[in-house]
């Protein structure tokens, strides 16, 4: 097994392709990739990612490591699984790019921290392992406010309407967050995930 | 000898230019040759062909020869119609059923045609891929071998078929032909079952059968020819208008494990003729092709930098995503420039799709297959032509006259 570079500054790690195809999900089926252009074509929001999936998959094989963790092709998969079902190698690129922004956290990457998505995920994680449901308020709040108080406030007055409508139509409550019964079932469930988690990423 | 073969025929089982040139290889080394074909003339799916690459010439050439040899040889027999229902035994020595569906035309034809003068319902005619019908009484090609009519059994036991009968001046047509079976000995076999086109309608991506003006390759080759649906002038199917925009997409199917595994080889070359027919009948018109990589095999490298050379073919790295239908029902090819990183839409007036090679669609009784279904040769029993593998014409000739030389061995030992 190879380990991946302890100092997550350096631009270049020689060691990051042979990591990703040993230690991402989905990574030993990347050693297939033909560049082909299958999946950044397919790709419905190809045109807002900067790299797009064939390219990154390229700049992993050349050890780009850095560029490949702060590029936000990892971020901006909506997981429709075209290129999936596309690609000609069978390369799972979905799970590969999720994978792959989860280790962008993990190697504390200031641009994965900052990610939209990532912000978006952690409210979400923390409303899941506190009630066992998400609470739209307080997910919509927290990530809000991951920006900033200024911006937080800004973007929450913006969709000041929506929210007023949501809680008309009964899709928002107002008082306590509902929570789920049996919360230490699901809390066993989750540190069961992390662990399974845990062990892959070590490549186990 | 207990060993000796106790027949020295030599079957060859399909009459495309593989089981011709296998037969002729086999006869004229001195072996007693038995040619089955299942369609009702030889020529396969060359004779589909409008040329080859990389010299342009015309496939009716080097048919007419092989038809020429096939003649003046007394030790080949040809069965046309005619298909392998059994095989059993070992090298030297096996029993092959042979089944033979009727033409309902005798040897005295003519081939003038008066039949299908009087034909009036229309079937489906597999020699243009479709493009085109023809009447119920028909020549299957004007290259047919045999040189003979063949009345479609949809018109047996119709008024039609009556008219088509009395319209016959030397009385070839026997309507009353039934399918028949019988047993050949034989000391080898040669499966030249050649191929079939990958069906593009498995590319549900590429809306082949959806967007009119999405073609395949060999439907290409049927609008190049002058005997085809056209006359040679390649046409829009939706309007019939020349194309100005033509578009050739690459590994349609091949190179893909969700399709043929393999690289069907022929492809490249095939769609830089293609693109060489739309070039030379339209000067003004522009060629894109889409490829992975182009793999211009053996010694066509001059073909493929020849075709490179030429400023009206535009060459574009990239494996299509997919192709939508744009606002006037025109095909549209979208995906990624994998030089640029561009994330292109690009509007045709033709979409030519380069299908692989697929193993025959029934692949023969009792014959080893890989895990492509392709033929592998064993004692006795031989593949040939690209029944062994994609090939191309020459390719195919070669390995053909191999598997004729092993045969020979085969039933000569």
């Amino acid at each position: 097994m190879n380990a991946i570079s302890p100092n997550p500054s350096r631009a270049y790690d020689l060691n990051f392709a042979r990591y990703v195809y040993e230690n991402i999900d989905g990574g030993e089926r990347l050693r297939m990739c033909m560049q082909c252009g299958a999946c950044s074509g397919s790709c419905p929001i190809g045109q807002q990612m900067d790299h797009g999936p064939r390219k990154l998959f390229m700049m992993i094989r050349a050890g780009m490591k850095e560029a490949v963790l702060t590029s936000n092709t990892i971020w901006n998969c909506v997981s429709c699984y075209n290129c999936v079902v596309r690609c000609p190698r069978k390369v799972p690129i979905t799970y590969i790019l999720h994978d792959l922004a989860n280790l962008a956290v993990r190697e504390g990457f200031d641009a994965a921290k900052k990610a939209d998505n990532a912000r978006f995920a952690k409210a979400f994680m923390w409303s899941a392992r506190k009630y066992g449901r998400t609470d739209e308020r307080l997910v919509t709040g927290i990530y809000y406010f991951s920006f900033g108080l200024l911006e937080g406030m800004k973007r929450g007055m913006g969709n000041q309407k929506i929210a007023l409508n949501m809680i008309k139509t009964k899709r928002m409550h107002l008082g306590m967050p509902h929570a789920i019964k049996a919360k230490d079932e699901l809390q066993n469930i989750l540190a069961k995930a992390q662990e399974i988690q845990d062990r892959h990423g070590k490549g186990a | 000898m207990s060993d000796k073969p106790k027949s020295q025929t030599v079957l060859v089982v399909g009459g495309g230019i593989g089981g011709i040139s296998a037969a002729l290889e086999a006869a004229e080394c001195g072996a007693e040759v038995v040619l089955i074909e299942k369609a009702p003339t030889l020529g396969g799916r060359v004779a589909a062909l409008n040329r080859y690459f990389p010299k342009m010439c015309h496939p009716t050439c080097g048919l007419e020869i092989n038809y020429q040899r096939i003649k003046k040889n007394p030790r080949i027999k040809v069965f046309t119609m005619a298909e392998v229902s059994g095989i059993s035994g070992s090298k030297g020595d096996y029993t092959v059923t042979v089944t033979t569906t009727p033409r309902h035309v005798t040897p005295a034809c003519t081939a003038c045609g008066d039949c299908a003068k009087v034909a009036a319902s229309e079937v489906a005619d597999p020699f243009n891929y479709g493009l085109a019908k023809m009447k119920a009484a028909y020549l299957p090609h004007a290259m047919a071998f045999p040189m003979r009519y063949v009345v479609d059994p949809s018109v047996v036991g119709t008024p039609e078929g009556q008219a088509i009968k009395a319209a016959c001046k030397v009385e070839a047509i026997n309507l009353d032909e039934k399918p028949e079976s019988f047993a050949l000995q034989v000391g080898a076999v040669i499966w030249a079952t050649g191929w079939k086109p990958y069906d593009p309608k498995n590319l549900t991506m590429y809306r082949h059968g959806e967007i009119a003006d999405v073609i395949t390759n060999v439907e290409m080759e049927r609008l190049a020819s002058h005997d085809g649906p056209t006359k040679g002038h390649i046409l829009k199917p939706s309007s019939g208008e020349a194309p100005k925009k033509v578009a050739l997409i690459q590994c349609a199917g091949s190179r893909d494990l969700n399709h043929l595994a393999y690289c069907s080889r022929i492809c490249c070359l095939a769609s830089m003729k293609h693109a060489a027919y739309v070039r030379e009948q339209y000067p003004e018109a522009e060629v894109d092709i889409y490829y992975i990589d182009i793999r211009a095999h053996d010694k066509l490298e001059a073909f493929y930098q020849k075709a490179k050379a030429d400023p009206g073919i535009r060459w574009i790295k990239s494996k299509p995503s997919r192709i939508e239908k744009g606002a006037s029902g025109e095909p549209v090819v979208c995906g990624e420039n994998t030089l640029s990183r561009e994330v292109y839409a690009n509007a045709y007036d033709l979409v030519v799709l380069a299908t692989g090679m697929q193993a025959s669609a029934q692949p023969p009784a009792g014959a080893q297959l890989d895990d492509y279904g392709f033929v592998v040769s064993e004692e006795g029993v031989f593949g040939a032509g690209v029944a062994t593998g994609p090939l191309d014409v020459s390719m195919s000739v070669q390995s053909a006259t191999a598997a004729a030389l092993r045969a020979v061995q085969a039933v000569r030992s």
